[in-house]
C-alpha cells in the first residue's frame, strides 16, 4: 500500500473530495472502497441485474469523479450524494430498458419485482422470496406506506403513476407517503435520543 | 391561506418532493412555493434525513472485484490523460505557427499544432503522427480512454473520422455515437455506428472547427439527444 493511500484512508469523505477535484485516483479509491458496496447494491435493487447494476455503478463513479468539483457539501454527506448520484442513474437505465416506464399490473408484488425484459434468475428469485423481509426503517412501516415509498424511490414512479397502478385516489397515495416518511424520520429521531 | 388548508395542499408534496415522485410541473410549483415559505423548508430539511436513509435499507450486494479494477483503470487513465494535458498544453503555448505548417496539419493549423501537443494519451499505447490518405496532408491522433479501446482520429479539411479499434460488442439494442463539444456545447454527431466482428468502428465528424473534446458514448438504438453513458473514448482537442 502507498503512502498516499494511507494517508488518504485516514481523511474524512469531506477531505477527499477536493482531492478527487484535482483527479488523485488513490482519494477516488477510498471513497469507492467506503461507498462502493452500498452503491452497488442500490443500483442492483433499482434496476434487478447483475451487469446493468455494474454498468450504473461504474457509470456513477466516472460522473462523480469527472464532476467531483461539483459535491455541496452544504446540501449532505459525500455518501448520500454519491448515492443520489448512483440513484439517479439506475432509475434512468431502468426507464431506458423499459422504453419509458415498467409496465404496470395490478399484482402490487410483481410491480415492486418487475424488471423490463429479464428473466427471472435464480438469485432474483431468492431475492424475491425475501422481498417482503424486514430490512431498515422501510421494513417497520405498514405495508401499504412501505410499498407508495419503495414505488417512488426504487422504481422511479410519480405519484401519479402509482395511484393508476394501485387503483387508489391520488390523495391516498400521496397521504401513505407523507406518513411513512414521517414514522422512517421519527424512528430516526428516537435513534439519536 | 390557513394552516389546516397548508398543511393539506403543501405537506403532503413536500414527501412525493424528496421521494422524486412529482411530476416536473408539480416540481417547479413546489419549488416556487418553498422559496417563500419557511415552514416548508423547516418540513424539508426535517424529512430529508428519512429519505438518506432509504438507500441504506437495501439489501447488500457484494460488487464483483472486475467492476472495482475497471473503474480504477478508467478513472487512472483519466487521471494521466489529465496531467498529460496540463503539461502538454505549457509546453504548447511557446511554439511559432510555422511549426504546424511544416508538420502538413490538415487541420486548421493551430488547431492541429494544440491537438498534436496536448492530446493526452496513458493506456496501452500513445501515438501522434501525420498520415496520408491520398488525397493530401492528414493528421491522426491516437488516443485511448477505456481499457483496450483505442482511438484514431483522421482529420480530413475542416473536418475527420474517427476510427476506433478493439471496442467490445455491444449489448443488443445499444449502437455507438460520437459527440463532440464545441464552445463549451456538446453536440450529437449525426451517424450512429457499431463495431464489426473484428471490433473496429468508424464515423465521419463533418467539421472539427472550434471542437476541443471528442467523445463517444453507447447510446440506445436510434442514438439520444445527449449522451447517457460514461464515455467510452475520450479526446482532447484543445484549441
Amino acid at each position: 500500500m502507498g503512502v498516499r493511500r494511507e494517508k488518504a484512508e485516514r481523511l474524512a469523505d469531506e477531505e477527499l473530495m477536493p482531492l478527487v477535484g484535482e483527479k488523485d485516483p488513490e482519494a477516488f479509491e477510498v471513497l469507492y472502497d467506503r461507498h462502493g458496496g452500498v452503491a452497488y447494491s442500490l443500483a442492483y435493487r433499482i434496476v434487478g441485474e447483475r451487469s446493468t447494476a455494474e454498468e450504473v455503478t461504474q457509470e456513477a463513479f466516472i460522473s462523480i469523479w469527472r464532476s467531483g468539483a461539483r459535491f455541496d457539501p452544504t446540501r449532505g454527506s459525500v455518501r448520500s450524494w454519491m448515492l443520489s448520484v448512483v440513484r439517479n442513474r439506475a432509475i434512468d437505465a431502468l426507464r431506458s430498458k423499459a422504453g419509458k416506464a415498467p409496465k404496470l399490473t395490478l399484482d402490487d408484488d410483481s410491480i415492486l419485482e418487475q424488471r423490463p425484459a429479464e428473466e427471472l434468475t435464480e438469485e432474483q428469485a431468492i431475492r424475491h422470496e425475501t422481498a417482503s423481509e424486514v430490512r431498515g426503517a422501510l421494513g417497520h412501516l405498514p405495508g401499504e406506506q412501505s410499498k407508495v415509498i419503495e414505488l417512488a424511490y426504487f422504481g422511479g414512479f410519480s405519484q401519479s403513476e402509482i395511484a393508476r397502478m394501485l387503483g387508489l385516489p391520488l390523495g391516498t397515495v400521496k397521504g401513505r407517503m407523507r406518513l411513512g416518511l414521517e414514522k422512517i424520520r421519527g424512528e430516526l429521531a428516537e435513534g439519536l435520543a | 391561506m390557513n394552516g389546516a388548508d397548508h398543511e393539506r395542499h403543501w405537506s403532503d408534496d413536500v414527501a412525493a418532493y424528496l421521494l422524486g415522485a412529482l411530476e416536473p410541473e408539480e416540481a417547479a410549483e413546489l419549488e416556487a412555493h418553498i422559496e417563500g415559505c419557511e415552514r416548508c423548508r423547516s418540513r424539508l430539511r426535517w424529512l430529508a434525513p428519512a429519505i438518506r436513509s432509504l438507500p441504506e435499507s437495501v439489501e447488500r450486494v457484494e460488487p464483483p472485484r472486475e467492476l472495482r479494477e475497471r473503474l480504477m483503470e478508467e478513472v487512472r487513465v483519466d487521471a494521466r490523460a489529465a496531467e498529460a494535458a496540463a503539461t502538454a498544453s505549457d509546453r504548447a503555448r511557446p511554439r511559432p505557427p510555422g511549426w504546424a505548417r511544416r508538420l502538413r496539419l490538415g487541420w486548421r493549423p493551430l488547431a492541429g499544432l494544440a491537438a498534436l501537443a496536448l492530446v493526452a494519451v496513458a493506456v496501452a499505447g500513445y501515438e501522434i503522427g501525420s498520415e496520408d490518405s491520398g488525397g493530401g496532408p492528414t493528421m491522426t491522433v491516437v488516443a485511448g480512454h477505456a481499457p483496450g479501446v483505442t482511438a484514431k482520429m483522421v482529420g480530413e479539411g475542416d473536418g475527420g473520422t474517427l476510427r476506433l479499434a478493439h471496442v467490445r460488442p455491444l449489448p443488443q439494442g445499444r449502437v455507438l455515437q460520437a459527440w463532440v463539444r464545441r464552445d463549451g456545447e456538446v453536440e450529437a454527431v449525426p451517424a450512429l455506428f457499431v463495431p464489426d466482428r473484428t471490433g473496429h468502428a468508424s464515423t465521419t465528424i463533418a467539421d472539427m472547427q472550434g471542437v476541443d473534446t471528442v467523445m463517444v458514448t453507447t447510446e440506445p438504438s436510434g442514438g439520444s439527444r445527449a449522451p447517457t453513458s460514461a464515455p467510452l473514448v475520450t479526446m482532447s482537442i484543445p484549441q
